[in-house]
């Protein structure tokens, strides 16, 4: 049976006035049924970008795709009409995103909302979709769903919102629901709330979640895969144990190392990755990584480190990446707060 | 809402105090003797003069004079005008429909021209039109009205009579009336052109710019994550909360044109309050003056109350309820 969904070299480049950028350079990941996988990586690493390349949701140009294919169902979505991959939008593979506030429409229903896209992929009349609307938000766990649907965005709460955006995400019963950083923009116990929601409706539904974040405790929670993204690039990608506690790639390390951890010192400073992400347009020579790595070499600084498998899908792209003796050390930080 | 209607009606009061207040003051400053206005430039005695004072209750002071005409004026009575020696209420009513129908005439330009353009422009950006409709609005906004209605007049009503022999022109003055040249409502079309044109422009920026905005909004890009059509997401989606600050803008236009449009009336001769005002005015017909203004100061605060209520249509977020404030 073919994948759900298989990316291949995607690489999404906006043709800006100031250069190329390369928002997305060469991801690759397959995602089966009902499995999550987990994007992580710093803002502007093409996270988000990569999501909207798969929905085709990047206005082109700018943005145009250079090579790569999106196999969806073993269909390429990237040469499908733009008729076909809009029957797939918000049908087979439907996208909830990072700020619930701006997100939904103003005057609107929430229940018009929801049930739009029931009766465009679904053919639902009005009073079917309004009634699957009600039953879609008591499904996310807004209680009184049959006024609710009746309320217009601004009197729901930020956590209702997003709410209502999964159910309306949901409405289709999507293979995939691809999530951009869907807690970023609410407080921790709501986020603790949607992520549970999430997990409880994928187990529910048997759809296949893609969780873009830069919150690693999210990504160890939920994913069964990870990819860690710098600077447009898969750096390292494998099932979530081996990169949690194998971890191969000097970013990933340090990515783990800026975590507060429960099991150390409260006193112990945390120990960011120093310096700044790169610029998309001018990313550094070799290795995008070599600046702030403290392992760096002079390879790294001539040589783009290739995605390669180090043994039972684990990929990293690093030169040193399974080399004995290459090992995460206790880097001297100068740490914060400390 | 009735709540919220309620307290914007009793606010026309000090407006309507404001108005006639200021209005009378200066009546009172500007130099001319209403006597004179009223019987013309000849010798008089100075019984018959005392005698028209009194008529007119010019001989009493300026504050009583003025709790005078404010009672009058509550009771429906708008004065005599002293040129003309007719009562004021009958003189506007004559004028005003046909500011009404001029300033509909406008207003229709300006939705469809205005709004049209503006979302061509914004969905076709860059492209030939929209270079089009951004050059012709920003030369639009900046042409005085006056010189745009000459230009109107001498172009349709001479230069094209001139080059089709007297067979294609249209009428430059007037509102049509005894005259049988023309059905009536082609006396509108340029004087309604002209009065238009600036806020069409307007329009149409603020209908691009809206639109602009709003494509670029989160909530489009999820309407799009939807799978719905780039033609469902404008209409439906972008739309709607595009028009929002366009149909105040219309809204509060439309008073300023029913306001009557002195110079659009003005360069037409066309028989509506605005001229009837600025002819008034030229006259030191104060009676006239101060009930065009009266008139005027009503309609405005009315179509300003509807486009406020009109709001809460538009906008869910905006509900005038008791609570506020």
């Amino acid at each position: 049976m073919t994948m759900l969904l298989e990316v291949d070299d995607l690489r999404m480049y906006f043709h800006t006035r100031d250069g190329i950028v390369k928002a997305v350079d060469g991801v690759s990941f397959t995602l089966d049924r009902g499995q999550t996988l987990g994007v992580v990586g710093e803002s502007g690493s093409g996270k988000s970008v990569t999501a909207m390349t798969i929905m085709q949701l990047i206005p082109m140009p700018p943005g145009k795709v250079e090579s790569g294919r999106v196999l969806f169902k073993g269909a390429d979505m990237l040469e499908m009409s733009e008729d076909q991959v809009r029957k797939l939008r918000g049908n087979r593979i439907a996208m909830i995103f990072q700020d619930p506030m701006t997100s939904l429409n103003p005057v609107y229903r929430i229940g018009q909302q929801i049930g739009e896209s029931l009766r465009l992929h679904k053919g639902m009349d009005r009073k079917a979709a309004a009634a699957r609307a009600v039953e879609l938000l008591t499904l996310v766990g807004i209680p009184h769903s049959d006024e609710r649907t009746k309320d217009y965005p601004h009197q729901f709460s930020g956590g209702m919102r997003q709410r209502a955006m999964i159910a309306m995400a949901l409405a289709c019963d999507p293979d995939i629901l691809i999530a951009d950083e869907p807690t970023t923009a609410l407080d921790v116990t709501i986020q603790a709330q949607i992520i549970e929601l999430m997990t409880e409706l994928q187990k529910r539904t048997g759809s296949a979640i893609i969780m873009i974040t830069h919150d690693l405790g999210v990504v160890a929670d939920i994913a069964d895969k990870v990819l860690v993204m710098y600077a447009g690039k898969p750096v390292e990608y494998g099932v979530k144990d081996d990169v949690y506690y194998r971890p191969l790639h000097p970013y990933t390390w340090g990515l783990l190392d800026s975590l507060p951890r429960h099991d150390v010192n409260e006193k112990t400073a945390l120990c960011p990755i120093q310096g700044q992400p790169p610029s998309l347009i001018n990313v550094p020579s070799g290795c995008a990584f070599h600046p702030r790595c403290p392992y760096a070499t002079s390879k790294c600084r001539s040589e783009v480190p290739a995605l390669r498998d180090i043994g039972g899908e684990h990929f990293a792209a690093c030169h040193y990446a399974g080399d004995p003796g290459f090992e995460r050390g206790v880097i001297e930080c100068a740490g914060v707060g400390a | 809402m009735l709540k919220y209607i309620a307290r914007r009606v009793l606010q026309v009061i000090p407006v309507f105090i404001g108005v006639t207040l200021v209005l009378f003051l200066l009546q009172a400053v500007i130099p001319g003797d209403p006597v004179k206005m009223i019987t013309g430039e000849r010798a008089m005695s100075p019984a018959l003069r005392l005698q028209i004072m009194k008529a007119n209750n010019l001989d009493k002071p300026i504050p009583v004079q003025y709790v005078i005409y404010v009672n009058k004026l509550l009771h429906g009575d708008l004065g005599t005008s002293y040129q003309r020696g007719r009562a004021v209420r009958d003189m506007l009513g004559e004028k005003y429909p046909y500011t009404v129908k001029l300033a509909f005439a406008a207003i229709i330009i300006e939705i469809i021209v205005g709004i049209a353009a503006g979302i061509i422009s914004a969905v076709k950006r860059y492209s030939f039109l929209d270079v089009l409709v951004t050059l012709s609005t920003s030369v639009l906004v900046s042409v005085p009205v006056f010189w745009l209605g000459m230009l109107l007049q001498v172009f349709f009503g001479i230069l094209l009579k001139q080059w089709s022999g007297g067979q294609i022109y249209m009428p430059i003055s007037g509102a049509g009336g005894l005259s049988t040249d023309f059905p009536d409502w082609v006396y509108l079309v340029l004087p309604a052109i002209t009065l238009a044109s600036v806020s069409t422009a307007y329009a149409a920026r603020i209908m691009r710019s809206q639109l602009l905005e709003i494509m670029g909004a989160d909530y489009i890009r999820t309407a799009r994550a939807k799978g719905l059509t780039s033609q469902a997401v404008i209409w439906r989606h972008a739309l709607k909360n595009a028009l929002i600050p366009v149909v105040t803008f219309i809204g509060l236009d439309l008073g300023a044109m029913l306001s009557g449009a002195i110079l659009t009336e003005t360069v037409y001769n066309y028989p509506g309050i605005g001229l009837e005002i600025y002819l008034a005015i030229g006259r030191r017909d104060w009676p006239v003056v101060m009930g065009g203004v009266v008139l005027v100061v009503v309609v405005v605060m009315v179509i300003n109350l509807i486009v406020d209520v009109s709001y809460a249509f538009l906008d869910p977020r905006i509900r005038y309820g008791g609570a506020a404030e």
